[in-house]
């Protein structure tokens, strides 16, 4: 199965997760309606997400979307069932899948310490230069001249007592 | 236990050894120890790293940690404030057990913000060498640890502590009658970032 995925998104009533694809060899635009079952406000999402990418129905025209996306867009779905405004679930999702910089991660217990890591190593991910990427250079020395540091970090303490 | 990549010390130390990379994990100490061969003035010396492996959870470190470390590399992550905030904590505590050994800070994570421009008044404030790296694009990431393995160096032979010499001493009472042959050792205690990044 040939396709390209362009779109996916959810819809509310009934509760499904609609994927825009196209065919490979045709080049037509098609709709895929997935319906979503035994879904409520106390779902996990991950596990929703994880279902459905796996669902041997779906599986071949899912396998371009993330499962990140279909996670947020069972986050989105269950907020509106939990009567949540659109933008009341959005802040929710912002929240939980950024880092706080303020946050103490040394005081946080396991569980939350694993999701703040896990968004960490995507984003490292993201930025990461690998072995094998054709520009790859093991040692990149930048030189960082002290004396065009004109703005402060904004951390420091006017303080004597503190740097 | 699998190593836990999510830490940036981590992350810069599988930067720095690529396929060397193999952590080992000491479980009695909650610490993550990694071995490498540099060679320095030609010679060959073995570096041990340390990384606390999230013993910091603890908000201090096990006095073992800090024996017979000859350099300290600090790491705190550019996006959050709190691991800058907590240097001079662990500053305090590595000084009360090594007054001397060199000590290098590094801002990691500059891939994502620019913050290369911007001062931080910890490094000056105890005169430190502050180093802008990413362990994502591996900027300055190897010249961090060869300058490190170098400062290292550079004690064990000229400032050796008191402490040293007295447990130097005590090792080769009992090794007398043996020939050592083994390439010198250095260890390069590499203190982890103050929290689990």
């Amino acid at each position: 199965m040939m396709c390209t995925a362009k779109k996916c998104g959810i819809r509310f009533q009934p509760p499904a997760i609609i994927l825009i694809y196209e065919h490979e060899i045709k080049g037509k635009s098609r709709q895929r309606i997935m319906p979503v079952r035994n879904f409520s406000k106390f779902s996990d999402c991950t596990r929703a997400a994880e279902q459905l990418k796996n669902n041997p129905r779906h599986k071949s025209y899912l396998e371009q979307v993330s499962l990140r996306q279909l996670e947020k867009l069972f986050s989105v779905l269950r907020g509106n069932l939990r009567g949540q405004s659109l933008a009341e679930t959005m802040e929710q999702i912002q929240r939980e899948t950024t880092i706080d910089p303020e946050e103490d991660l040394n005081k946080l217990d396991d569980r939350e310490l694993a999701k703040r890591k896990r968004i960490m190593d995507e984003l490292f991910e993201k930025n990461r230069k690998k072995k094998d990427d054709p520009n790859f250079v093991y040692d990149i020395e930048v030189e960082f001249p002290q004396d065009e540091q004109v703005l402060s970090c904004g951390w420091d303490t006017e303080s004597a007592d503190e740097f | 236990m699998l190593p836990d990549l999510a830490c940036s010390p981590c992350r810069l130390m599988e930067r720095f050894l690529m396929d060397g990379f193999r952590p080992q994990q000491l479980s009695t100490y909650a610490l993550t120890l990694y071995k490498h061969t540099a060679t320095v003035g030609g010679k060959t010396i073995l570096v041990d790293f340390w990384d606390t492996a999230g013993q910091e959870r603890f908000q201090s470190m096990h006095a073992s940690y800090y024996h017979k470390a000859h350099a300290c590399i600090m790491v705190f992550d550019v996006q959050r404030r709190i691991t800058y905030k907590n240097l001079s904590t662990w500053y305090a505590e590595l000084r009360e057990y090594r007054p001397k050994i060199p000590c290098i800070v590094v801002a990691n994570k500059i891939d994502d913000i620019k913050v290369t421009q911007k001062s931080f008044n910890f490094a000056k404030k105890f005169s430190l060498p502050l180093y802008f790296v990413s362990a994502a694009d591996g900027t300055n990431v190897v010249k961090l640890f060869s300058d490190a393995i170098q400062l290292a160096v550079n004690y064990k032979q000229t400032s050796p502590d008191f402490m040293d010499e007295v447990l130097q001493e005590l090792e080769n009472f009992k090794l007398e009658e043996k020939e050592e042959n083994v390439p010198d050792q250095e260890q390069s205690g590499s203190i982890g970032s103050p929290s689990p990044s």
